[in-house]
């Protein structure tokens, strides 16, 4: 009894275990027909969300690739903070059916999710201006200023000598 | 000399002043740290042109030769400026990737080397659409009251004019009703935009926001979009109709605007442009569409549609919108269909227009003169045979304005071949190469992955050339090659 | 204070040729969008059919 308990244990596990690592969003673009109607884990930041009635539009962005992420609403409703500027957005897993043309939403690359989760909760960013460069600003604005009026007080007093367009 | 720096010293404080429009953006959504960007950059453009401005002084008007030369550097000199917030800010990653994305603004190309669209600045986001704007308009006041002057343009000058004017009396009457035509469908769109926005799901803010930069890019057939998926970021065929009708109106020629608003509205079914882009775009459509079907990769109408007529319409228009990633084109649309888009994108959109390409005008012209020409072969020598065509007013096509036509198309198509080459010798595949040298050239902005950061050096400074010269319609880049061969030859007599 | 009062007829009477010249634009554009649905239906139908 004790050898079929150590053969197929292990099996089991293997069975049980959760699906291989997160796909990257440029594997799945390059090889969407590869991946298109299997099951995939796929994560990221988000980016964006878009509410349609009972389920939403959750973009999930993973390394300079972007994929819309099909979901319940009450899912998306998870994501507290959507990248931007000052924002680092929820970071999201996501685990669904991958669609190289959906026939569902006219063609468009992207996953069903099964299961969304946030993984990690997103932050804001410091995005506070450098003294230097405010510095800096305001010399060339006073430097555009002085040149300008400069220049049109030498060319008003050449108009006195020399009347333009004679010059 | 003196003349051309003179004009581009006055044009330049336009830049400067276009420079702080920006800040307005950066003030509503709190980016104080982008503030200081833009008004150093404005305030360096100011001082450097109101120097050069005092120093070139002159009474001297422009002559034809002049403005070809000023509207070629033009477009450098502006493009030099603009890349300095993108650069400073960090969104590129060089100056050399910060001039490839304000040349592609100014052309209304919209291929971008800007790193991580989906994080940049508000206040920066805005510019890049807003220089695509700036840049559709210039465009159409260039080839109205510059480029129509020259004989082998072939494109016919405003005719709205009652009398013909000095150069520069005509640009600043044209640009005012071009610039109020603009701002008439730009704010149509950003309306819809934000609409359809709103009612798809997305928040009021990101829809006002996406709605006037989707709008500023659309009419302008520019392609710069405020996310890095593009027209995919809203999966909505509602905000795709949307975007379809403003590129389209976008791509059309300025004069069939003014004669349509005008009254004369029969224009819309006798126009050559209009009938000879119908034509094309039907085409490339069913053969695009009949392909993707039959290969299996679009099953519905509704995916043939949003996909294959979406992206036809964007090509040919030279818009750039995408509603497929970039990288899917070579790999599930293939190298059949790759070969289409990449020869309707150099057909390209109207003359007079935002749209880059040979344009349709002119594709109509070299069509009726094949017509014409087999007409000839099959009548008897004595026949007099005649052919004419219909922009505004109907028109003998004669042979100096087909000849025109010819020798720019030849011109692109070279531009194509060089561009090509280049892309081949660094290593990509004939096909990805075509796309994206006619997507540069055309000033479309689709791409099949080839345009990144990562792109060598050399590539980019060849991408900026072609789009440079490709919205220039090549004319004002040989004039200045001219110009500056003769100046080289005068300088060795001496 | 002599301001006019606004009148949309009259304005609508004014404008006239402007505004029937974008709604015309605007028609132009959803008949080329048309024909391109109408290619895409007649496509899916002959590989149905086929």
């Amino acid at each position: 009894m004790s050898w079929k308990v150590c053969f197929l244990a292990p099996l089991l596990l293997l069975l049980m275990a959760p699906l291989a690592e997160a796909e990257s969003g440029k594997a799945l673009i390059e090889n969407s027909a590869g991946f298109n109607d299997k099951a995939v884990t796929f994560g990221g930041e988000v980016i964006g969300v878009v509410v349609r009635g009972d389920f939403a539009w959750v973009n999930v962005l993973d390394n300079g690739v972007a994929i819309g992420v099909w979901c319940r609403a009450e899912e998306a409703r998870k994501v507290s903070i959507i990248g931007d500027y000052k924002h680092v957005g929820d970071a999201v897993e996501v685990v669904g059916t991958f669609h190289m043309a959906c026939p569902e939403h006219g063609g468009d690359l992207d996953i069903h999710a099964d299961n969304f989760t946030v993984v990690a909760a997103g932050r804001e960013l410091d995005r506070s201006p450098s003294l230097l460069l405010v510095g800096l600003s305001v010399a060339f604005v006073a430097a555009a200023i002085f040149v300008a009026f400069s220049l049109r007080r030498i060319r008003k007093e050449k108009e006195k000598i020399v009347p333009w367009p004679f010059q | 000399m003196k003349v051309i720096g003179f004009n581009l010293c006055k044009f330049g404080n336009i830049i400067g002043a276009l420079l702080l429009v920006p800040i307005i953006v950066a003030v509503f959504y709190k980016e104080f740290d982008i503030i200081p960007h833009f008004l150093i950059a404005s305030s360096a453009t100011f001082i450097l042109c109101n120097v050069g401005i005092h120093f070139l002084r002159t009474t001297k008007e422009m002559e034809l030769k002049h403005a070809l030369c000023f509207a070629a550097l033009t477009w450098i000199f502006c493009m030099l400026l603009a890349a300095i917030p993108f650069w400073s800010t960090g969104s590129t990653g060089s100056y050399l990737d910060a001039n490839f994305d304000a040349m592609s603004g100014f052309t209304t190309t919209g291929l971008s080397l800007v790193r991580d669209i989906d994080h940049l600045p508000y206040s920066i986001n805005f510019y890049r659409h807003f220089l695509q704007f700036v840049g559709g308009v210039g465009i159409i006041v260039f080839s109205l009251t510059i480029l129509a002057r020259s004989e082998m343009s072939s494109v016919l000058a405003f005719k709205g004019e009652a009398r013909e004017l000095g150069i520069r009396p005509s640009i600043v009457r044209t640009s005012r009703i071009i610039l109020g035509i603009a701002i008439t469908f730009m704010v149509l769109g950003a309306v819809l935009f934000t609409a359809v926005g709103i009612s798809e799901g997305a928040g009021v803010g990101t829809s006002i926001f996406d709605g006037v930069n989707y709008s500023m890019a659309a009419y302008s057939t520019g392609g710069f979009a405020p996310h890095s998926q593009n027209m995919l970021f809203y999966h909505s065929t509602p905000y795709e109709v949307v975007a379809l009708a403003i590129f389209l109106i976008g791509s059309f020629n300025f004069t069939f605007h003014y004669a349509v608003l005008g009254g004369k509205r029969r224009e819309i079914f006798k126009n050559i442009e209009i009938r000879t882009m119908f034509i094309t775009l039907t085409l490339s459509t069913l053969v695009i569409s009949g392909l993707l079907l039959f290969s299996n990769v679009y099953s519905s109408s509704a995916m043939l549609f949003r996909k294959a007529f979406f992206q036809a319409a964007s090509a040919h228009t030279t818009t750039g919108f995408g509603t497929v990633h970039p990288a899917q084109i070579p790999s599930l649309w293939g190298s059949a269909v790759m070969f289409i888009m990449s020869l309707i994108m150099v057909l390209g959109a109207c003359a007079n227009s935002t749209g880059g390409g040979i344009k349709a005008i002119r594709v109509g012209v070299i069509a009726k003169s094949f017509f014409r020409e087999i007409k000839k072969a099959l009548m008897p020598k004595t026949a007099w045979v005649t052919e004419k065509f219909h922009h505004i007013e109907t028109t003998p096509l004669t042979d100096t304005i087909a000849r025109g036509a010819m020798l720019i198309a030849v011109g692109y198509i070279f531009l194509f071949a060089v561009g090509t080459t280049v892309t081949v010798l660094h290593g990509y595949n004939t096909s990805d190469s075509m796309y994206e040298t006619a997507s540069a050239v055309g000033n479309v902005g689709l791409s099949s992955g080839i345009t990144s950061p990562a792109m060598p050096a050399l590539l980019k400074v060849t991408y900026i050339f072609l789009m440079w010269a490709g919205r220039l319609e090549i004319m004002a880049v040989l004039a200045l090659m001219g110009f500056a061969i003769l100046g080289l030859r005068r300088g060795i007599k001496k | 204070m002599g301001l006019r009062k606004f009148s949309l007829r009259e304005f609508l009477k004014k404008n006239f040729d402007f505004i029937t010249g974008i709604l015309s634009e605007v028609g132009l554009t959803a008949l080329i969008m048309g024909v391109a649905l109408a290619i895409c239906l007649l496509l899916v139908f002959i590989k149905s059919v086929f």
